[in-house]
Order: structure tokens, then C-alpha cells, then sequence
């Protein structure tokens, strides 16, 4: 017993360690699932919110470009309506053109460039110029008055053709970088596109209002960036040209270190759709305060881990203690429990093999006595045939025959019973006619000639069928009715009736007569009367009725035994299809 | 000494009567291009634009005589009235040298002006009562546009020619030129800005050449 509970102690010593290692793996699953999807969360903010700043600057700065856009596209038609400029280019007066635009451009040229945190909101130009109707360049005869360009950067402004929509385009020009927007010019006469204006402004730059936000415009694999310098650049502008190169979209993010720092940086085609090369806007978001905010949150998480882990810790010994107790339990009741159950099928397995053993000594005994039963009942039956006996020598062999044959009919009743015991017993089901087996067996008990004079009463419809073997419906009903005979009383009466409901069939025989005492088991095998009574019995007949009854599904029991009437009953089951009449 | 010899040649004919030689007569037809509308009977004709070709609606043509000619001494003043908002007439041959003078009939500003490489010039503004009627004369050969520079509408044509031999076409293209001096001569007729239809004529006194310029 000591070493039993020294293992019910280890298993449940092991079943706590399992679940208290269980809840610590779902806590630190928890927590690193958490930790995950904060981080995640955090970095998909901080990106989303880079990219409104990104979008809401580049969106005010579209407004304002679409404001310039506007005060050109009127400027352009004032122009192209204008008779001297349509005189100048339809009648090859190329000389006049910029005179002839000067007044109406005046505005835009007049003056010095205002300072830049106004340039940006500004219709300031730094230039202009014509093109032809090849898309070349028109020199201007004075380039002081449309502002002075290179002849690199002047070179710039050609398109392969005349735009017939407004184009932007970014050109460089020694170390800075002019917004060019190109509108055409249609003759008002035949609506042809004859002419384009070109302006030069100050390009827009993004409002950085927030702090350390670089901005800055790529093209045409240069990088215009103010802020940066040196290797930082050069450095950074390839990746620019790497990741443009390989990007379809017009604009996208991605991250990038300069001079060690880590940087989102975006990327927006600043002109899409333009005869000029591709320009991009250029946003570098340093991610600096958003990586302190994500280490505070890393020690958050970390911390609210490691209490989670602790609380899990203590939580877990707790439970594992509180739900280890019933286990133990459990565990001490099911060791109680099996040896119980082992004691019982032992004393299950000798009551068996006592109950085999019986019945084949029953049986085995059965056959032994049956034969000389055989040769004791012929051999008096013969010396009955004799003549020459005197009568009373007559009347004992007679007395010796019955009874020779009363100790055969309780042999062979044992016989029965003890095959019924063995199981050897099989019932080849038939319909029986109740009724008739009835009446033939009152008929037989009416001839018997030591019968009482006792009333018989019959109360059953004729055709009663119940399913069952013949032989063994027979010998119950015998058994009953040579009982309701044999304990009856002088001027008695026997009352048999029977019903059937359609499934079963239920036979009563009742007899007037000393009743039984409820304290007594008739149904006992070898059972006698406590009451002494001039009948006798061997005290099967009953134990061999009922264990018939129920091997054929049915019942029989003592159902009224007062005031001078006993009574049994028995219960068949009725023979399917035939009691047509119940 | 072609150039002197024509010179002789005008002088020989300047002796004789001109009672007894008219000269040369050149008519025939100039196969002008189809109008976009149906012919109108009134004299009114406009200038049209059409991929940067000038030329007038419904077409007309001017048939000249090229050669070289004496300058006349003084040549009569022509004019090019603006009348509701329009150049009148549209069209205007002169010979070289000519003084055109722009009157404004309208009750309105107008400012001619020409960018033409032919001849630039520009009238700046003026009203229908200003004095002198500005006008500008016309030293060399070749198409001049007329604009105006407060009615972008408003186009006008002087062809200035190298002769004095001109005429232009009725609306069907039908023309006759006649005191033409005899001799070899082009004869060429203009029918829009880019085209000028041309063949060679050999004009005799007296005689009538039909010429026909498909």
C-alpha cells in the first residue's frame, strides 16, 4: 500500500507539473502574440500616419500648383488669343514674340523673387519661353526680359513635340531645380496647336513643419535634396534609382538608413503622364521618436509579459493545487473502487463455476437415476400382468407403479431444469392453442381418480394463441392446475381464465383452499410447505413453471393468496397474426 | 541688256499713237478652287484660314502679267476701309509702291497692324473722325496680313505686285487684262497664300490670247 501511494503521490506530482507547464505555455504564447501584434500595430500606425503627412503635404501642395495651373491655363488663352502673338507665329514675325508676350507676362516676371517661404504660394516665374511647332525651343532675342538660362538647361525645355494638355516637368540646372509647366498654345483662327508657352517657377517644397522631415525631388537620376550631403546622398539617391527603377506604381514608401539613421522614406511620380522625364517627390520621415516608441512599448509588453508570467506562475500553482486535491481523491477512490470490483468478479467467477458444476451434477445425476427408474417401473408393470398374486399384493404394486412413476416424472422435471440451467435448452416456437390445451388438461383432471369434488369454472374464449413450444406450455399449465387440485379443499372450486391483449396472453388459475404465507418462496427449487398439508409434492413443479415461463418471454407469479383463494398468474406472449380475436 | 533693250522697246512704243495700238488682251479662265458654300451673289467676300493658308471666301484669284515694268512715277492712293468689323475689300492687289490709306468706318477703335515680312507695320489705335486717314505705303513685293489688334477676327490681304498688269477674277475665275505691252511675259494667277498658278505668254499689239490656267 506504501508503494501504491507513493506512485499515486508521483502521478500527481507529475499531473500538477503538466499543468502548471500547460498554462505557463499558453501565458508566454499570449504574451508573445501580444507583443507581435503591438509591434505590428505600431509600425502599421506609425507608417499610416507618415503616409496622411505625406499625402495631406503633398495635397496642399497640389492645391497650390492647381491654383498656378489655373492663373496659367487664363494666361495662355489671354495670350493665344492676342492677334499679335498669332500674327508673330503665323507670320513668321518669331522676332516679335516675346515683345509681343512681354506685356502680358509682365507680372509674372516683374520684380525680384520674393523670399522663399512666399515663392512657394507665389505666381513668381524665373522664366519663359516659347516653342515652335516642332517643340523646339524659340530663342528669345533677349533673355533678360524671360529670364537668362543656360544653354544646357534652356535645352531642357524642347519636347519631342507640342503638347496638346498642360505638362510639368522638373529640370536641373546647376545644383537647383526648376518647376516647368508647359501650356499649349491653339490658334483661336483654325484651332490648331501652334505654339506652347513655357514657365519657369521655384519648385514648391513641402511644408516641414514637423521637425527633421526632409523633402525633396528626384529626377532624372538626381537627387535634389538640400538637407543632404556628401556620400549620405549619393548614397541615397541610388537607392532611389534602384527601388524607381523597379517600382510600376507612382508612389510607394519604403525604409532606408542615412548616415545611420533609419528613415521611411516616400516617393510620389510628381508628374504622371508628362512628355517630360519622370519627377518624384521625395519625403524622408526620420523614424527615430517612432523607434524610441516602439522600445517603450517593447518594455511595456515585455514588463506586462513578465507580470502576466509571474500572475500565471502563482495562478497556475494554485489551480494545479486546488484541481491536483479532487484528482487525488479520485485517484485513492478508483484504487478502492478496483479492488472492490476485483472481489467481485472473483466471488462472481466461483459462484459461476459452483452454478456449472451443480447443474452438471444435476444433470449427470438425472441420467443415472432415470434408467433404473426405467427398469424398476417396466419390471413392475410386468409383475402387475402376472396373475396368481393375492389382491392386496396387486394393490401395493400398483401403489409402488405410481409412485415408480411420480419419481420419474420428478426425474425427468430435474432433468428439464437442470438443462434449462445448463442453457441447453432450446424452444422451437410455434403457435399453441391455449384454449384447448386448457380444456384438454381440465378434461384429464376431472379423470384422475383420487380428485376432490371441487367446482371447475372456465372463463376464456376459445382460440387463445400463445407462441411457444407445446410440450413446455403443457407442462405449466399441468403444473398449475394439478396444484390448484392438490391444495384445494373438499366442496372447493377452480377458476381458470384467460385474456389476451393482443401482445400478451395472460392466463389466471385460481383455487379455493389454505393460502401461503407471504413469507414463503414457493418458486424455491425443493420447496415445501411450512403448513403441514395432506398433499404432496416434490417441490419443483412451481420453480420448473416459472423458469419455463420466462424462458419463453413470459412471467408466472403468485398474484392473491387471503380469505381462501390462491391465486397465479401467468403471462405468454401472444402468437403473432393468430389470435385474430383477443 | 535685256533690261535695256525692254527699255528701248517701251520707248519705240511710247512714239506711237496710242489711238491706232491698244495693246495686248489677255482673258480666259482660272479654274479656281471649289467653295465649301454655295456662291453668293453679293460682292462681299472674307479672308479664310485653313491650315495656315490664307485665302478668300469664295475663292477668287488675282491674274498679273510678271515682268519688269517701269515704276510710275506716282501711283493712285488705294484704300482698305474697316466697315462693320471686316476688311473692305478683303483682298487688295496693288503695285509696288502704292500708299494704302486704312479708313475706320466703324464706331470703334481699330489698330491695324502687320507682321508680314513683307511689310511690318503697326497703325496703333485710332477713331473713325482721326485726320490723316493713316496709310502706309507698300515698298515690296509679296502678301501682306492685315490685322487688328483689338479684333483678332479681323483679317485682311494686299498682295503687292511687281506690275501694274492685274486683275482679279469673277467668281466663276473669269478675268480679261487688257493694254498689255507685247512680248514674252509670265502670266501667273494667285489663289491662295501658297498657290500661284503661272504659264508663259507671248503677247502681240492688237491681238486677244486666251489663256486658260487650270
Amino acid at each position: 500500500m506504501s508503494a501504491a501511494g507513493a506512485t499515486r503521490n508521483k502521478g500527481v506530482a507529475s499531473f500538477r507539473t503538466r499543468l502548471f507547464t500547460a498554462i505557463m505555455v499558453i501565458v508566454a504564447t499570449l504574451t508573445a502574440l501580444g507583443f507581435y501584434l503591438a509591434q505590428r500595430r505600431v509600425t502599421a500606425d506609425a507608417e499610416q500616419n507618415l503616409r496622411q503627412t505625406f499625402q495631406t503635404e503633398l495635397s496642399s501642395m497640389h492645391k497650390v500648383e492647381e491654383l498656378r495651373y489655373a492663373a496659367l491655363a487664363d494666361r495662355c488663352n489671354a495670350l493665344a488669343a492676342k492677334p499679335r502673338i498669332h500674327a508673330a507665329i503665323e507670320d513668321d514675325a518669331i522676332d516679335l514674340l516675346y515683345p509681343s508676350a512681354k506685356d502680358e507676362l509682365r507680372d509674372l516676371m516683374e520684380g525680384d523673387e520674393p523670399p522663399p517661404e512666399q515663392a512657394a504660394r507665389s505666381l513668381h516665374a524665373r522664366f519663359y519661353r516659347f516653342l515652335n511647332n516642332t517643340g523646339a525651343v524659340i530663342k528669345p532675342p533677349n533673355a533678360s526680359d524671360v529670364g537668362e538660362l543656360d544653354a544646357a538647361t534652356e535645352a531642357q525645355l524642347s519636347l519631342p513635340k507640342l503638347p496638346d494638355m498642360q505638362q510639368i516637368g522638373y529640370i536641373q540646372s546647376a545644383g537647383d531645380i526648376h518647376e516647368v509647366i508647359t501650356v499649349p498654345i491653339f490658334s483661336t483662327d483654325t484651332g490648331d496647336l501652334v505654339s506652347a508657352l513655357v514657365i519657369g517657377f521655384k519648385p514648391l517644397e513641402l511644408e516641414n513643419r514637423r521637425t527633421g522631415i526632409q523633402s525633396g525631388i528626384w529626377v532624372g537620376g538626381h537627387l535634389h535634396l538640400p538637407a543632404l550631403a556628401g556620400s549620405a546622398k549619393t548614397s541615397l539617391n541610388e537607392q532611389i534609382t534602384t527601388a524607381l527603377a523597379n517600382s510600376d506604381s507612382e508612389q510607394n514608401y519604403f525604409r532606408v538608413e542615412v548616415a545611420g539613421a533609419p528613415q521611411l522614406l516616400f516617393h510620389k511620380r510628381l508628374n504622371p503622364g508628362s512628355l517630360f522625364p519622370p519627377a518624384y517627390e521625395i519625403c524622408l520621415y526620420p523614424l527615430a521618436s517612432w523607434t524610441a516608441q516602439l522600445h517603450r512599448l517593447r518594455w511595456q509588453i515585455g514588463g506586462a509579459g513578465v507580470l502576466l508570467l509571474l500572475g500565471g506562475f502563482v495562478a497556475s500553482h494554485f489551480v494545479a493545487l486546488n484541481m491536483s486535491a479532487p484528482v487525488k481523491k479520485l485517484a485513492l477512490d478508483s484504487e478502492e473502487n478496483r479492488a472492490e470490483r476485483e472481489r467481485a468478479e472473483a466471488a462472481l467467477a466461483s459462484t459461476a463455476e459452483e452454478l456449472e458444476r451443480s447443474s452438471r451434477y444435476s444433470a449427470d445425476a438425472s441420467h443415472q437415476l432415470k434408467s433404473p427408474m426405467t427398469v424398476l417401473r417396466i419390471g413392475l408393470e410386468s409383475l402387475l400382468e402376472r396373475e396368481g398374486f393375492k389382491p392386496e399384493i396387486y394393490e401395493e404394486l400398483s401403489t409402488l407403479l405410481h409412485q415408480t412413476r411420480r419419481l420419474t416424472g420428478v426425474i425427468e422435471d430435474l432433468l428439464l431444469l437442470s438443462r434449462m440451467d445448463a442453457g441447453h435448452v432450446q424452444i422451437a416456437s410455434t403457435p399453441v392453442n391455449l384454449s384447448r390445451l386448457v380444456d384438454e388438461w381440465l378434461d384429464d383432471l376431472g379423470a384422475l381418480p383420487d380428485s376432490p369434488d371441487v367446482k371447475i369454472e372456465k372463463e376464456f374464449p376459445p382460440g387463445l394463441f400463445v407462441a411457444g413450444e407445446k410440450r413446455y406450455m403443457s407442462l405449466i399449465v399441468q403444473n398449475l392446475l394439478e396444484n390448484a387440485r392438490k391444495y384445494n379443499r373438499l366442496g372447493g372450486r377452480i377458476r381458470v381464465s384467460a385474456l389476451g391483449n393482443g401482445k400478451d396472453v395472460v392466463l389466471k388459475i385460481g383455487n379455493t383452499g389454505p393460502t401461503i404465507p407471504p413469507s414463503e418462496n414457493i418458486f424455491e427449487r425443493f420447496h415445501h410447505s411450512s403448513t403441514p398439508s395432506a398433499a404432496s409434492g416434490h417441490g419443483i413443479g412451481l420453480n420448473l413453471a416459472r423458469e419455463l415461463a420466462r424462458l419463453h418471454g413470459g412471467e408466472l407469479r403468485l398474484v392473491y393468496s387471503e380469505d381462501d383463494w390462491t391465486e397465479f398468474e401467468v403471462r405468454f406472449s401472444a402468437a403473432n397474426g393468430v389470435n385474430a380475436v383477443a | 541688256m535685256r533690261r535695256l533693250g525692254l527699255l528701248s522697246l517701251n520707248a519705240i512704243f511710247s512714239f506711237i499713237p496710242a489711238s491706232l495700238l491698244t495693246g495686248a488682251t489677255v482673258e480666259g479662265r482660272v479654274e479656281l478652287p471649289k467653295s465649301r458654300s454655295a456662291p453668293v451673289q453679293a460682292k462681299r467676300y472674307e479672308i479664310v484660314t485653313k491650315a495656315g493658308v490664307l485665302s478668300t471666301q469664295p475663292p477668287l484669284a488675282v491674274v498679273y502679267l510678271d515682268g519688269n515694268f517701269p515704276r510710275p512715277a506716282s501711283l493712285p492712293m488705294k484704300e482698305v476701309r474697316q466697315k462693320d468689323l471686316t476688311f473692305i475689300p478683303a483682298l487688295l492687289p496693288i503695285e509696288v509702291g502704292t500708299r494704302v490709306q486704312f479708313p475706320n468706318l466703324d464706331d470703334t477703335y481699330h489698330n491695324i497692324f502687320s507682321y508680314s515680312p513683307t511689310k511690318r507695320f503697326d497703325l496703333g489705335r485710332y477713331r473713325p473722325e482721326e485726320r490723316p486717314i493713316p496709310s502706309v505705303v507698300f515698298d515690296t513685293a509679296g502678301l501682306v496680313t492685315l490685322r487688328c489688334d483689338i479684333h483678332e477676327h479681323m483679317r485682311g490681304l494686299i498682295l503687292v505686285l511687281n506690275t501694274p498688269y492685274f486683275v482679279m477674277t469673277d467668281t466663276t475665275g473669269r478675268f480679261r487684262l487688257d493694254k498689255l505691252p507685247p512680248g514674252h511675259y509670265t502670266l501667273k494667277a494667285w489663289i491662295d497664300s501658297r498657290t500661284t498658278r503661272q504659264k508663259p505668254v507671248e503677247l502681240k499689239d492688237g491681238q486677244t490670247l486666251h489663256v486658260d490656267l487650270p
